[in-house]
């Protein structure tokens, strides 16, 4: 009677091929909680504020995620919430991931207000990440303040030569995008101490407080869109403005800012580039240094110097049309893999075997060889 | 030793009642098919493991988070018993655990019969 029946009991997620090959993922979020973050902060004056007055994350009303979550903010625990190492193994067993970049991404700390006290919660979180996560073996990548580049040299050199410490990590924004020169002792920093900048999205500048932005009213809209724009005009911002001919060896990682334009700002970025050179030489760091054009064209900047990260990976049904857009897109050259555990968006590298349109090549590249390349394990 | 239940033929027996909590569910392979058995309010309902969305295994929805007491919800995904849905533990996709459908999509899994007789659980492919 019946058929034969066997109990799963499983531990894994995805493919048991998914256990066979190296995964490194770039964007791994780690929760302190805030009274054990805040034991870190060194400066009497910063605990005594970010404790009492201020309470620890002060931020001005916005849009939020949470409103399309029926859970609310609880959507960034989706999956739980990471505190010490072992948290993060046990999360990372689950979903064949091997090498996890772990990050303090405290990511509302852009839009909080008072530099003295964002500059103290960098500091907490640095030393909290190498005594909790550095320290046990677990690549990990230090947070450098965009607001304060001054501060982030000095934070830069006093961690990054830490074991374990494999990248930086801050935020991209619409608001002064990183082609600024006030960002040149950064990625001078970043450049000696062999680190690729990793940028995040922060909570949303834009669309608040914008003429467009006021009436977008989703979850779709605002976080499905703002990000990836605030990656495009960050990404042809330090292009353009010469940033990769004065630093050749930085690499910079985008994450969460989509992937799928890249065929578009590759195009379009040599087309007009090459009808209408003419004012690259009055740009700052071409004006300074008597150039007049760039070195290489603009789509090569994008290949070799800017990765992106996967998740979430929305591919298009068919094989054929998703192999078609990752060439397109030079997925090859310039993806890398991110599950962005814990949050709603996750995604577990289950794509990369369900999918035809990856063969072995193309996998590896994105799982671990890009990802290995920058980091430089 | 108990006397074996009777059951019609088509049914075959994936657990215990007791092996199921309420609110959660397991995982069986039945004739190579993978799917979830619920245990909602004691009533029991089989339904794919495969989530429509990205393929997570629902039958996890439930699990306990990593440092639940730090969180709100303490859950990954999890069963509705009020409206019947399952909700997937990676994105939290809303499945009619009846039908199996995901409403805005309109993507549907698979969904089996399902009964408890002498406290045994019986699955129909
Ligand atoms: S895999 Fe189930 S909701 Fe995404």
């Amino acid at each position: 009677m019946g058929s034969p029946v066997s109990q799963i009991d499983a531990d894994a997620e995805v493919p048991e091929r998914a256990y066979e090959d190296r995964v490194i993922d770039l964007d791994f979020h780690v929760n302190p909680l805030e009274e054990d973050l805040l034991a870190y902060v060194e400066d009497d004056v910063v605990r005594d504020k970010l404790t009492t007055e201020f309470g620890p994350t002060p931020i001005p009303g916005k849009w939020d995620a949470a409103y399309a979550i029926k859970e609310g903010n609880e959507g960034l625990f989706t999956q739980g919430r990471a505190e010490y190492a072992e948290d993060v193994r046990e999360a990372c067993e689950k979903f064949a991931i091997d090498e996890p970049i772990v990050n303090a991404g405290v990511n509302n700390l852009p839009l909080q207000h008072h530099p003295i006290l964002k500059n103290g919660v960098v500091q907490a979180a640095n030393d909290y990440m190498l005594d909790h996560f550095a320290d046990e073996d677990i690549y990990t990548s230090m947070l450098v303040p965009k607001w304060d580049p001054e501060y982030a040299v000095e934070e830069i050199e006093r961690v990054a030569a830490e074991d374990n410490v494999v990248a930086a990590y801050s935020w991209f924004g619409p608001k002064t995008p990183w082609g600024s020169e006030q960002f040149d002792p950064v990625f001078e920093a970043l450049v000696e101490n062999d680190l690729p900048l990793l940028l995040h999205g922060s909570l949303a500048y834009w669309p608040q407080h914008s003429y467009i932005g006021d009436e977008m009213l989703t979850w779709t809209e605002v976080l499905g869109f703002d990000w990836p724009i605030h990656t495009m005009v960050n990404v042809v911002n330090m292009i353009m403005r010469g940033v990769f001919d004065r630093f050749p060896d930085l690499n910079v990682v985008f994450q969460e800012g989509g992937h799928w334009w890249v065929p578009f700002v590759r195009y379009r970025m040599d087309e007009f580039y090459e009808m209408h050179p003419d004012d690259v030489k009055i740009t700052p760091r071409k004006h300074e240094a008597g150039g007049e054009l760039l070195e290489r064209r603009p789509s090569e900047y994008l290949r070799d110097n800017i990765y992106l990260t996967t998740q979430p990976l929305a591919l298009p049904r068919g094989s054929g049309q998703a192999r078609d857009l990752l060439e397109l897109s030079m997925a090859d050259d310039m993806f890398t893999y991110s599950s962005d555990w814990p949050h709603q968006t996750l995604d577990p590298p289950t794509w990369f075997y369900t999918s035809r349109a990856f063969d072995d090549e193309l996998r590896e590249s994105i799982l671990h060889e890009n990802a290995e390349e920058i980091l430089r394990l | 030793m108990s006397a074996k239940p009777e059951i019609d033929d088509g049914y075959s027996r994936v657990a215990s009642v007791g092996e199921v909590p309420r609110g959660r569910g397991i995982a069986v392979d039945v004739d190579g098919i993978e799917i979830a058995v619920f245990n909602v309010e004691g009533e029991f309902h089989a339904i794919s493991n495969r989530c429509p969305h990205q393929g997570a295994p629902l039958y996890k929805a439930g699990e306990k988070k990593i440092n639940a007491e730090d969180t709100w919800t303490e859950s990954r995904g999890g069963v509705n018993e009020d409206d019947l849905t399952v909700s997937c533990p990676w994105h939290l996709w809303e499945l009619d655990i009846e039908s199996g459908e995901h409403e805005v999509s309109g993507k549907c899994i698979g969904t089996f019969d399902a009964k408890v007789v002498d406290g045994e659980v019986f699955v129909r492919i």
